[in-house]
């Protein structure tokens, strides 16, 4: 029994230590890369700015994006959902001029893609990744050929930058960022519905036997996703704005990346933490960075992602060594 | 079920594309086929086509998620392209010698892949997600992001898709094999049992790694030839995919495999696959007639409304027999 007893609290140290693993990850980031921009002489202010304009798209609509996951499915549509929104959003300004009706665009546009998705997987009963599938295609395809069509020879289409100059400045994006993390922690944390949904991920089985309606909180997920991607696409357009046909291409797989790198498994449930994405988000983004600072040569972006990605596969290892089975997961 | 209605089952589907296609290309004063080059181009697809779907199909049913497919096909094909190069220049036999070098490269990079995923036994989601990665990376340091043109721009490579007969005989040798492999044989008759019953399958002493392993390597191998003959009909293979670029590829299969498992409801499952990407050949052979009217952006949206009306219709057809049967 003592011997049991043993064994239950050295798990329970092991999974304690795992669980600050992408914590600790982060702070040993951070160091490395205050060291080499340091060493490499460059402004650090201006690094530390870049990293953080890159990293809070991507935690902001990862942040939306781990309330789906959390249901044991994902949405690699939430890119090009992000182009879409931000292309809406200069459309609405250059249309009307008006702020106001821009950001009401810009949400608008990402709460629709968002609902469109979980319509189709709900109500019609199509897996949500062939759903998302298709919605990528369609909502790359529609923004492009805007862009191309009204952005002529420039290829881009843009809002003058005095519009959102002002808001340009950390202190204004970190309060946004603060506000919806802490929105989307007490949802996912303190309230039935997000213990629901995690029910739901953990088991769908059991969760339809209790009553929980499914149907309802894939909705749910799948909205605040949306109100995720309208704030990424907003940041997106205070920090460039200029939208091109490449615009927040890679965040729909960064996020996948992000949220591993955060510490929560891909197959959601119970042990999906809200946290990892915005953990996960600006780890992977500073080891893109310092990775991309080191390597100097003409094909550094391989190599970087070559690395980033030995990396990413290493940090999984880890986090999910409590979590192995004899068979091969699926 | 009775062999007229099997037929019927098998056919219909690419069948009644053909007409509503050719319909709409007479409308439009052309064929969907107009002459021996487009006849050429329309097989090609449907091996690069039927190939992917193929390859996709084989982890898909077995619940394995596998984004690495493209980045396995574009990666094989720069190797492919480099050997045969440093060998040959480009001269004779380039383009049989690529396909040889590629497929090998391929299924090498196959077997990788489902080494990792057995090794660090984590989903095969994200380990097909790093693996993308690193397969992209090294793409790019080999290519140094360029596109990769010298290599496969010689006679050898334009003669083999500048003629149906090879695509024609490529179609035939994976179609065989891929029915001999997964319905005539131990490791197919091992893959069916662990697609359907993991756990049991397991405990009856089937080697769940090994078949993993063939699966990936055969997988790869199947992408080594898409690969090699979208290299061939492109005449370049883009070395700069990265962030997951390369993905691409996978999703051009999706409509076709589930296309392809509709109509195995009434044939053999590769059959289904030859039939689906027979139909999505047409559509595309549609598309180049009306190259003027339709953009690749609209493309891309016909092709992603056509996959969510099919779906709706598969995954709710009970309720919409029942609806049209009470009316």
């Amino acid at each position: 029994m003592k011997q049991k007893m043993n064994q239950i609290k050295k798990n329970g140290i092991g999974q304690f230590l795992v669980t600050l693993l992408p914590f600790a990850a982060l702070v040993v980031l951070f160091g490395l890369f205050v060291g080499v921009v340091s060493m490499k002489g460059y402004r650090l202010d201006m690094y530390l700015q870049i990293v953080f304009n890159e990293g809070v798209v991507l935690a902001v609509v990862a942040t939306g994006a781990i309330f789906i996951y959390t249901l044991g499915t994902f949405d690699i549509s939430l890119g090009a959902a992000t182009l879409f929104a931000a292309t809406m959003g200069v459309l609405a300004y250059n249309a009307t001029e008006n702020m106001g009706l821009m950001i009401l665009a810009i949400f608008a546009s990402g709460i629709i893609c968002s609902l469109l998705n979980s319509v189709l997987a709900s109500v019609f009963h199509i897996p949500a990744f062939v759903t998302t599938v298709a919605m990528m295609s369609v909502l790359t395809a529609v923004a492009s050929q805007i862009i191309t069509t009204k952005g002529g020879a420039l290829g881009g289409i843009s809002i003058p930058s005095v519009v959102v100059k002002d808001m340009d400045e950390p202190a204004f994006k970190i309060v946004l960022l603060a506000v919806f993390f802490l929105a989307c922690f007490f949802i996912f944390n303190l309230t039935k519905a997000g213990r629901r949904q995690k029910f739901i991920g953990g088991n769908p089985v059991c969760a339809e036997l209790t009553g929980i309606q499914f149907n309802k909180y894939t909705i749910l997920a799948f909205t605040i996703a949306g109100i995720g991607v309208g704030l990424g696409a907003f940041l997106t357009l205070i920090y460039t704005p200029s939208v091109t046909t490449t615009t927040a291409s890679s965040v729909g797989m960064n996020i996948f990346i992000a949220i591993v790198f955060g510490g929560m498994p891909i197959s959601g449930g119970a042990r999906s933490k809200i946290y990892a994405s915005l953990v996960g988000g600006f780890s992977f983004m500073l080891l893109n960075d310092i990775l991309d600072l080191v390597i100097d040569s003409s094909a550094a972006y391989g190599i970087t992602q070559l690395i980033s990605a030995v990396f990413f596969l290493a940090v999984v290892y880890v986090t999910s060594m409590n979590y192995r089975t004899q068979m091969l997961p699926r | 079920m009775s062999i007229p209605k099997r037929f019927l089952g098998t056919i219909a589907i690419p069948l009644i594309s053909f007409i509503i296609l050719e319909a709409l290309c007479l409308r439009h004063g052309s064929h969907i086929i107009t002459n021996m080059r487009s006849f050429d181009n329309f097989v090609v697809y449907v091996a690069i086509v039927m190939i992917t779907t193929i390859a996709l199909s084989i982890n898909l049913n077995s619940g394995r998620f596998d984004f690495s497919l493209g980045s396995m096909a574009a990666l094989s094909a720069v190797i492919g392209a480099k050997i045969t190069y440093a060998v040959l220049g480009g001269g004779e036999g380039s383009a049989f010698m690529m396909l040889a070098v590629t497929v090998v490269a391929g299924a090498i990079l196959g077997l990788i892949s489902g080494c990792v995923y057995v090794v660090l036994r984590i989903p095969p989601i994200i380990t097909s997600l790093g693996v993308t990665l690193i397969y992209e990376g090294i793409m790019y340091t080999i290519t140094e992001g360029k596109y990769l043109r010298v290599e496969v721009q010689n006679a050898s490579m334009s003669g083999f898709v500048s003629t149906w007969k090879y695509a024609f005989a490529i179609i035939v040798l994976v179609l065989v094999a891929a029915i001999v492999i997964f319905d005539h044989s131990r490791f197919g008759y091992d893959y069916k049992a662990l697609k359907d019953g993991q756990k049991v399958a397991v405990n009856t002493g089937i080697n769940e790694v090994k078949n993993a392993l063939g699966c990936y390597a055969i997988c790869g191998g199947l992408m080594g030839i898409v690969g090699f003959l979208n290299a061939a009909r492109n005449t370049t293979i883009n070395g700069g995919q990265l962030n997951f670029g390369s993905i691409a590829i996978m999703f051009t299969a999706f409509l076709p495999m589930f296309i392809g498992s509709y109509i195995s409801r009434f044939t053999n499952e590769r059959i289904g696959f030859l039939l689906a990407a027979v139909t999505m050949s047409l559509l595309n052979s549609t598309f180049a007639v009306f190259s003027n009217e339709v953009t690749a952006s609209m493309q891309s949206i016909i092709n992603a409304v056509l996959l969510v009306v099919f779906l709706i219709y598969l995954n709710n057809e009970k309720l919409l027999v029942r609806i049209f049967s009470k009316k």
